[in-house]
């Protein structure tokens, strides 16, 4: 799996589908979004979507 | 808002104990999110509507092993949403050592730093000849904060 650099979601691709930014193969720590809007994490995370990200992209 | 949970999985099972509780969502409906940060090996955080619901979906999960009964507030877990950086702490001519790799245990200065890739690059100071070599912020220790200090 390789990581967004900007916004952190997780993909397979070589850019982001969803912002179109060049992904990383370097990245730690794993959080899955279920329910953005009643989800404290989500929030402080400023998250809007669902799916599974990366903690620390390099 | 959901309430954030710790539940205790099988040592480097973290992500796939995360995965499955995503998958267990789709019966419960109450989990909203999943944290499993790198610095922590064993546990994860679950965030949702009750611990009962939780308890519930880890009695026949895999590599989960216990949830703790005591609610985390979300100011506990901040330092592991926003990670630092691993050169956030080094400057340039400081004195280090390295900690793994080949030149495990030599001294180096450092020459210079790499915010966006988290590396330093560094100069052995036993070396006959200054050769620079670039590594990971996290393979370095630091001895002084300047060379002489």
């Amino acid at each position: 799996m390789r990581a967004c650099r900007k916004c952190h979601i997780l993909t397979t691709r070589s850019t982001c589908p969803y912002c179109g930014e060049a992904t990383s193969e370097h990245w730690q720590g794993y959080m899955v979004i279920i329910d953005p809007v009643n989800s404290q994490i989500a929030r402080q995370m400023k998250l809007k979507m669902p799916g599974k990200y990366a903690l620390k992209v390099r | 808002m959901g309430k954030i949970f710790v539940v205790k999985t099988q040592v480097g099972q973290e992500e796939n104990v995360a995965n499955l509780f995503e998958k267990a969502n789709r019966r419960t409906g109450k989990i909203h999110a999943i944290l499993a940060p790198k610095e922590l090996r064993g546990y994860i955080f679950v965030e949702g509507e009750d611990i009962e619901t939780i308890k519930t979906v880890i009695r026949h999960m895999r590599y989960a092993r216990d949830v703790l009964d005591k609610e985390v507030q979300i100011e506990e877990i901040e330092n592991f949403l926003f990670p630092p950086s691993a050169v956030a702490n080094i400057e340039e001519g400081m004195i280090i050592e390295l900690v793994s790799g080949p030149f495990k245990g030599e001294k180096a200065k450092v020459t210079r730093i790499d915010d966006a890739k988290e590396e330093i690059t560094v100069e052995l100071l036993d070396a006959m000849v200054p050769i620079p070599i670039t590594v990971r912020g996290e393979q370095v220790r630091v001895l002084k904060k300047k060379e002489g200090e």
